[in-house]
């Protein structure tokens, strides 16, 4: 009754009414976007625009000489062997973390699925680290594997394994690896969460049904709940490259880049040279650079991906 | 094969255990280190505090600019994330309800900033705010962290105001409500737990954030907590009793913060990591 009602009222003032009500909605809807379209516009992509124009200049960051240079910046960077060990380091960075942080999520997720005793407080455990600043959690890790008064080398020696001890920031051989292993400690907490509500999502039905049909612990995860994370997968393997390739706070604090160039990233060298060498023109040419990969990957990771994600 | 079970979720359960410890131990280690004169942490770093050693707490915060710097970090992330909540969900809502061909492009516009990394554009930003004359105040950083969150808010929200009835909002223009009205008293109250995930993410990446406030904070003043922290690993470069104190200091908050709010930050992640 009540909706014939309605029906009436429509059709009864549908010749003005509509019109003048999507004129009105048009109005509010202007108002209501407004103000994040400004800052939006103001704040990130104004800047932008900046950077792309910058890229071809040879600023310094202080005078008013801002001159246009063409390609030069980019030339640079296919010639410049700092930028090419950056760029290496960048890519090995990132292939080991996504790697090592979803492998470790993923047995995390694991386990805390399976575990029968205090579930949340393990999955508060792994997750908290995601929490802090990797300021803060890069200073705790470098003051752990400090040479001389590190915690690590400390435990190494009183277990009897004295003669491992390296200095894993100040040696070359190490100090990616260390920057590495503290970031998957940092990170892989985030993607355990994301997996976890993927494991949640897999009807119990079918790991039974599996087990019945004699399938073991390994088979059962490698043909059902392996596929069936593909999903979760997808979005955390895009996550964790992203963030991988921004890597910076850790290496600020627990490297400096060093030592000589070996942890220097594409976002660490965008951030000394354009502000501690002060060529902020070649800098932000840099960040172009940046930008693109971050752009190129995503899609095509996205892309791939997604064609072996399994549907329920 | 009863007992065959008991035995596999005993070893899970000591694997898990053991997995634990090292995951926690950092943490442990920064807080209990914070209690430990200089000299106690040089000479065992390793062992329990012997006496509650305060004084690198009392030291930062009466001789130094760390009192600053926290309520710095403070402002920053409060008074941000007020503006996010007020800005960004509306236009959520006008976006996804006001279906015509300019906010789909404005939508499109938004979601392209997600691509940006800050390292894209963090140059010449700098250069405008001191064009704006903006440099040296805390809007600058606060207008910052509101437009950098435009495009993941946006999706956020438009993606839950899909599952808004309008209905809801129809019943409440026929009784005279406006736009605003419906808006604010009603769909906004609906869209409660998404606010809440943005909240704590937002909030949480902007206390924990570091090389914005870095660069677009002028030098020479207390800037924010991670800021300040990363100098004095220079500054007291052998003084880590006073590093310890305040990365402790930082990580307080953030965890009785998590404590509290433990399921919004999980139903955050998830509910961004499956809409994004």
């Amino acid at each position: 009754m009540a909706t014939s009602i309605v029906n009436t009222d429509k059709s009864f003032t549908a010749a003005e009414k509509p019109h003048k009500k999507k004129k009105k909605w048009q109005s509010y809807a202007l108002l209501f976007i407004l103000p994040s379209f400004l800052l939006y516009t103001l704040f990130v992509i104004v800047p932008t625009a900046g950077s792309v124009y910058l890229s071809f200049t040879s600023w310094d960051g202080i005078s008013s000489d801002v001159r246009y240079i063409g390609f030069a910046n980019f030339i640079e960077i296919f010639q410049s062997p700092r930028v090419h060990n950056a760029l290496k380091n960048t890519m090995i960075m990132t292939v080991t973390l996504v790697l090592l942080e979803n492998i470790a999520a993923i047995a995390m997720a694991l386990m805390v699925d399976k575990v029968r005793w205090f579930r949340n407080l393990f999955r508060s455990i792994f997750y908290f680290p995601t929490l802090l600043s990797g300021i803060v959690m890069g200073f705790v890790w470098a003051m752990i594997l400090n040479y001389n008064f590190g915690v690590f080398n400390q435990i190494l020696t009183s277990v009897g394994l004295g003669d491992y001890i390296v200095d894993w920031l100040g040696n070359p051989k190490y100090a990616m690896l260390s920057i590495i292993l503290s970031t998957v400690w940092k990170g892989a907490g985030y993607y355990m969460i994301i997996y976890l509500a993927g494991l949640q999502g897999i009807p119990q039905e079918l790991n039974e049904a599996a087990s019945i049909d004699g399938a073991g612990g390994w088979q059962q995860f490698r043909h059902i709940t392996f596929p069936l994370l593909a999903g979760s997968m997808t979005v955390c393997m895009v996550l964790s490259m992203i963030s991988a390739l921004k890597i910076f706070d850790q290496i600020a604090v627990m490297t400096d880049g060093g030592p000589g160039f070996e942890t220097e990233t594409l976002t660490y060298i965008i951030y000394k040279v354009g502000f501690g060498e002060l060529r902020q023109g070649f800098g932000t040419a840099l960040a172009m650079v940046l930008f693109l990969i971050i752009l190129i990957i995503t899609v095509i990771q996205v892309k791939f991906l997604q064609k072996r994600e399994v549907q329920l | 094969m009863q007992t065959k079970r008991r035995i596999t979720e005993i070893v899970l359960f000591v694997i898990t255990l053991l997995v634990a410890v090292v995951f926690f131990f950092p943490i442990f280690f920064n807080l209990m280190s914070a209690f430990k004169s200089n000299a106690e942490i040089m000479r065992d770093a390793i062992a329990f505090p012997k006496t509650l050693y305060l004084d690198s707490f009392k030291y930062l915060l009466t001789e130094t600019e760390f009192p600053r710097a926290i309520l710095n970090s403070l402002i920053l992330t409060v008074v941000a994330i007020v503006a996010q909540v007020l800005i960004i969900p509306m236009a959520g809502y006008a976006i996804e309800r006001r279906n015509a061909r300019w906010t789909r492009l404005v939508f499109v516009y938004f979601l392209a900033g997600m691509m940006i990394p800050f390292q894209a554009y963090m140059i010449p930003l700098f250069k405008e705010l001191r064009m704006l004359g903006l440099y040296g105040s805390l809007a600058g950083p606060i207008m910052i962290y509101v437009a950098g969150a435009v495009g993941f808010g946006c999706l956020l929200y438009t993606s839950f105001v899909k599952g808004i009835p309008r209905e809801v909002e129809e019943a409440a223009e026929i009784d005279g409500c406006s736009r605003y009205g419906i808006f604010w008293r009603i769909v906004f109250p609906l869209l409660g737990p998404v606010t809440a995930s943005m909240v704590v993410l937002n909030g949480l990446g902007i206390w924990n954030d570091f090389l914005m406030p870095m660069l677009v904070l002028p030098s020479g003043q207390a800037k924010t907590m991670v800021v300040e922290i990363y100098r004095y690993i220079g500054e007291f470069s052998s003084r880590w009793d006073m590093i310890f104190a305040g990365t402790a200091m930082s990580v307080v908050p953030v965890l009785i913060v998590f404590i509290f709010l433990q399921k919004y930050f999980v139903k955050g992640i998830a509910s961004g990591a499956t809409k994004g």
